[in-house]
């Protein structure tokens, strides 16, 4: 636990260290923010459900570029050598860095708090539903970072990793979608419902948005979660070979 | 301390190692010497267990590499040949972090801290941020991270590259200071650098280790490849006439012949100096004037280049394809 520390310590320093955190952060929190309220007024509901609707979207974009510098700086400048010469084991070098985005990831999400506020003060919205569009966001976050890592970790160049995390993300994205669901049932009977329960990423999300918490949900968000990182812990190891 | 035996690498087709042994015994430095690609950084590689052994053995204070690769690692303080700074750190911060992963706590914590501060002298600098700092200051950095932790075993990749003359005296004095209580490894492949930091050397040539054992010993063998210059106030005849009845010395060639003087080359079959000592009195014998005997100096560089010429010459003799040239990134 101690070395999960000092890794998540430099790491989420490392994010803070240089303005690109700060510049994240702002673009974040205009881009989802600025979306939801341009439509906000128009719509006359007072909920998030377009708020969290978009991010499995917008996080396509945002979270390979929070995960991309993870282990690929470190193999370009060299450092990659120090971490995996240190007495610790890969997992919790994985464990260090993947919290510290994760962490970076909460923070930003956290800046969107005054969303609820504000709609809480002009109208009555629906806690729990809200509650769980948070929760729910975390959870997606979880995934996508936990991706991210994983690439990070197959490329030196952090351009290759942030594309190709966004590519491997976007297949889970659109594996969940209802056209892509009904389209694959019409070809093989039984593939679509496949892709939507145990691949895609849609049904799940939208569950948990709604307020509900069932397990399975969350338990498809942290299975793909530590499949990642297990995958990430075991390519470091392989590299040795 | 370290223990290799019978190590080989293959990076897919290409041995970058081929079946290298060798031993370092406590407090000692081992300089690892061979061109570029040789293999030296992927043996260090290995020892440090960054890499796995395709084949063989490395054992470090008795423990194999692959069996306990943590053990090993808190025993061994290492500087890779890319020096592993994060540039965004200060250096304070970057050396307790380094500290801090290698299990030191609070008071041990401060207590090396100031102590490699102190060895590598860069006190003033602790609150730049790492990518400030000149090159030598990069390199000390490097070093201090690597010996935080009071590791028994020090392994250095290259600990001189790039670095200005005075720079690269004031490292090597360091490693110097470091091996009284330390079991060093180092590489280069800059001869002199050997010479003057360690005895015992290893030359590795791709991937195979061509040549062991003290740097004397390696220079005597490449002086009996040598011919013996002689430079006497003597009658020319006479000279050669004498040279040839002494027993070992073979090929005589006069050399040049002025003002009576005369300067002559002669090859010696076994030990140099029975053969020479046979000159001298010989010519003390006749009444010449010695003005020169002796073998012309023999740099690292000849060493190395006869060594490695043989190595090849023998590779060729056996038949085997000599090995792809490796780069380590």
């Amino acid at each position: 636990m101690a070395n999960i520390g000092i890794i998540f310590r430099r790491e989420f320093r490392a994010y803070f260290d240089s303005s690109i955190a700060y510049i994240f952060m702002i673009v974040f929190l205009l881009f989802t923010a600025g979306i939801f309220m341009s439509g906000f007024f128009l719509q006359g509901a007072a909920d998030m459900r377009s708020f969290f609707g978009n991010l499995p979207l917008f996080n396509l974009f945002f979270l390979p570029a929070v995960t991309m510098r993870l282990w690929a700086e470190d193999k370009r400048i060299g450092t990659m050598e120090l971490l995996m010469t240190f007495p610790m084991k890969a997992h919790e070098i994985v464990a260090g860095k993947y919290l510290a985005a994760l962490a970076f990831y909460a923070i930003s999400l956290a800046g969107t708090i005054t969303l609820p506020i504000m709609i809480a003060a002009i109208g009555n919205p629906d806690l729990g539903a809200i509650a769980g569009g948070y929760i729910g966001s975390l959870l997606l976050g979880a995934f996508y970072l936990a991706v991210g890592i994983f690439v990070s970790g197959l490329f030196k160049d952090q351009i290759a990793a942030f594309v190709v995390a966004l590519m491997i993300c976007l297949f889970f994205f659109f594996a969940g979608m209802p056209i892509v669901v009904a389209t694959t049932d019409g070809w093989v009977n039984g593939l679509g419902s496949f892709l939507e329960n145990f691949v895609g990423i849609t049904a799940h999300f939208e569950d948990i948005q709604r307020g509900v918490l069932d397990m399975r949900n969350v338990l498809y968000f942290l299975t793909m979660t530590g499949l990642f990182l297990v995958l990430n812990t075991l390519s470091l190891e392989g590299r040795k070979y | 301390m370290i223990r290799v035996e019978n190590l080989s690498k293959e990076y897919g087709p290409v041995r970058a190692l081929d079946d290298v042994s060798f031993e370092v015994g406590r407090q000692q430095i081992l300089g690892f010497l061979g061109p570029n690609g040789a293999g030296k950084s992927t043996a260090m590689k290995i020892i440090t267990t960054y890499l796995a052994p395709t084949s063989g053995k490395v054992l470090v204070d008795g423990i194999d590499v692959t069996e306990d690769p943590i053990a090993v690692r808190r025993r061994i303080g290492y500087l890779p040949e890319t020096n592993p700074l994060y540039m965004d750190m200060r250096v304070d911060e970057y050396l307790r972090f380094c500290g801090q992963a290698r299990g030191l706590r609070g008071e041990e914590l401060r207590r090396r801290f100031d102590f490699v501060v102190e060895a590598t002298r860069i006190g003033h600098m602790l609150k730049k941020e790492i990518n400030q700092l000149s090159k030598g200051f990069k390199q000390r950095t490097g070093l201090a991270q690597a010996l935080i932790h009071d590791p028994p075993v020090l392994i250095l990749d290259e600990p001189t590259s790039g670095l200005d003359p005075l720079q690269i005296i004031e490292i090597r004095k360091l490693i110097q200071d470091l091996a009284r209580e330390k079991t060093i490894i180092f590489s280069t492949h800059i001869l002199s650098e050997i010479s003057s930091t360690t005895n015992n050397v290893i030359i590795i040539n791709q991937g195979k280790a061509i040549a062991r054992g003290q740097i004397n010993e390696l220079t005597r063998d490449a002086y009996r490849e040598l011919p013996v210059r002689a430079s006497l106030v003597a009658p020319r005849d006479a000279v050669e006439a004498q040279l040839q009845q002494i027993s070992g010395v073979d090929h005589v060639s006069v050399l040049g012949e002025s003002d009576g003087q005369v300067s002559v080359e002669f090859r010696v079959q076994g030990d140099i100096g029975p053969a020479q000592r046979a000159v001298g009195e010989a010519a003390l014998a006749n009444g010449w004037t010695v003005l020169e005997l002796g073998t012309p100096e023999v740099t690292l560089e000849d060493v190395f280049i006869a060594i490695v010429q043989n190595s090849d010459k023998a590779k060729i003799h056996d038949g085997q394809p000599a090995a792809a040239e490796v780069t380590h990134g």
